[in-house]
């Protein structure tokens, strides 16, 4: 690895802020009828395809599609009327179909995402055909369209990772993979099959994945861990406080009645680890140590601390029992470990983005 | 103007939408079987028989004389695993609100279950069970299948990754912290 100069300051410049905008707006969408869905199906129950949770779930995702597509169409008519693609909106431009199509990189893996998401929403539908309406979010086709958002979640941040010269593209980034780490510690519910006998399979996963969005984050721009953690504290707080009101409005427009024996607590924001801002900040001083080491080292240390303090956040909300430190141990030793693997492959992606836009001196 | 447009049009899709939400599924028994816990008679009755595992149905409890004024628990035990049992408060059934129930609810593999209630009313207090629901196999593809199809998308991501990778590996750049 060579070591470049800092970040140089530009003149401000939003050309492809709008098409990057409508392409995040979409997967915040998409995140705000998760979080809408999981909460009526805990709280309300009754279920049909055509429900407004569902309406955002799906033209989240259309929206985002829709972007992606737009997108690689601009670009390919701007090559083929021989114009320089400029790497910067979206991403390094890459062929499709043998050069057919000129896609920027971030929204091509966007596109693909979106093409998934509505594979796998026909995929759901058929299964709820065969299995019913039971509304469990770790059923294979529910991970496999959460799958799909996250890679057009990826998409996104390498669209924004393009721009990050500009303000706009550097809180894109953070934005985005704050709402990855949001989607990822869903994701990591597809564990919850797990015996938790000795290990909870679930906090190691979500550790895993919310460590590998941070760390991403932390080596793609300065302080860029704080800044996606501080995004999936917004996230957090917004969502805990809509997800319940639209639940309980929505529930009072269709005339159905809320559940006996409801907990009250918003159920997916409750999922997102409260503690990573502050472990973000701790290991902020580590992060600044330039030596092989401390990728790993960080991450586990990172993961260690969020699954274990995982159990406390949920005694917390959901009132029960903080288990013993005995009890943790099993779970932030795994954690630890696959936190190294976590900080060494988020360190890593970091440094990939941004060579996203190629056409940087320091990526030449 | 934008954004009042948008407004708009959220309220409307709101309002267009909740009666869509009124389309509901009445709850209909087809099979039903008598519990007695103590002083009270159970009738659970099932949306669908037999009970495949991992497919959803509605189970309604109905206590005689009505749910009001009554309270209790169900308790569900796999007989082959009776660590892995689960308790929970009798609630209404949201879309049969005079019985107690579970909708669209499944119970995730084949066997024999126990179903166990505990009542409390203006009768006192009742223990009874129903002590054998026979679930049958899941229908459709091995989950092993479903797994690995849903696991597609992870997948080409790593893919991607693992392309990225390599064509970044030389050019890789510290960052300033």
């Amino acid at each position: 690895m060579t070591t470049a100069s800092a970040t140089t300051a530009t003149a401000p410049n939003t050309r492809g802020l709008t098409a990057a905008v409508v392409l995040l707006a979409g997967a915040l969408c998409t995140l705000v009828g998760l979080t809408w869905d999981v909460q009526w199906h805990s709280d309300v129950g009754p279920d049909t395809f055509f429900t407004l949770p569902h309406l955002f779930l799906y033209a989240g995702s259309a929206i985002s599609g829709f972007a992606s597509l737009a997108a690689v169409l601009v670009t390919t008519a701007a090559r083929r009327a021989g114009k320089e693609v400029d790497p910067t909106l979206g991403g390094v431009p890459v062929g499709v179909f043998g050069r057919v199509f000129t896609a920027p990189l971030g929204y091509l893996v966007a596109g693909c995402g979106a093409a998934s998401f509505l594979l796998y929403g026909l995929w759901d539908q058929w299964w709820h055909g065969l299995y019913g309406f039971d509304a469990v979010i770790d059923s294979p086709p529910h991970i496999g369209l959460l799958l799909s958002v996250a890679v057009t979640l990826v998409g996104t941040v390498i669209v924004f990772a393009a721009a990050r010269d500009q303000l706009w593209g550097r809180v894109g980034v953070f934005t985005s993979l704050a709402a990855l780490a949001a989607f990822t510690t869903v994701i990591a519910l597809a564990f919850a099959s797990v015996p938790a006998r000795t290990v909870i399979a679930v906090h190691v996963a979500m550790a895993f994945l919310v460590v590998l969005c941070a760390f991403t984050g932390a080596a793609a721009v300065r302080k860029g861990g704080i800044g996606v953690a501080l995004g999936l504290v917004v996230v957090q707080a917004l969502t805990w406080v809509f997800t319940p009101w639209a639940t309980r409005a929505y529930a009072n427009a269709a005339g159905l009645p809320i559940r006996d024996y409801i907990t009250g607590v918003p159920a997916m924001p409750a999922l997102l680890p409260m503690c990573l801002i502050l472990v973000t900040a701790l290991v902020y001083p580590l992060t600044t140590i330039r030596a092989k080491w401390m990728p790993p080292v960080a991450g586990a240390v990172s993961a260690a601390v969020v699954a274990g303090l995982q159990s406390v956040q949920n005694a917390i909300v959901y009132d029960v029992h903080v288990p013993t430190l005995g009890r943790l141990l099993p779970t932030v030793a795994v954690a630890a470990a696959v936190g190294l693997l976590a900080g060494h492959l988020g360190w890593r992606f970091g440094h990939m983005l941004r060579l996203s836009s190629t056409a940087r001196p320091e990526g030449a | 103007m934008r954004v009042a447009a948008t407004l708009v049009t959220a309220a409307a899709l709101f309002v267009t939408a909740a009666p869509a939400a009124n389309a509901y599924q009445p709850v209909e028994v087809v099979h039903t079987e008598q519990v007695k816990a103590g002083p009270y008679s159970i009738v659970v009755g099932f949306s669908t028989w037999p009970v495949r595992a991992m497919q959803s149905l509605d189970f309604t409890f109905d206590p005689d004389g009505g749910v009001a004024g009554k309270s209790g628990t169900l308790v569900v035990t796999p007989l082959s695993q009776p660590d892995q049992a689960w308790d929970e408060p009798l609630a209404r059934h949201p879309r049969k609100r005079e019985v107690w129930g579970l909708d669209v609810r499944s119970l995730p593999d084949p066997g024999d279950y126990r179903l166990q209630f505990v009542v409390d009313g203006p009768q006192g207090h009742g223990d009874g069970e129903l002590p054998r629901l026979h679930v049958l196999d899941q229908p459709g593809p091995p989950m092993a299948l479903s797994w690995s199809i849903s696991a597609l998308p992870a997948l080409g991501l790593g893919a991607f990754l693992v392309v990225a990778w390599r064509r970044t590996r030389r050019r890789l750049v510290e960052v300033p912290a």
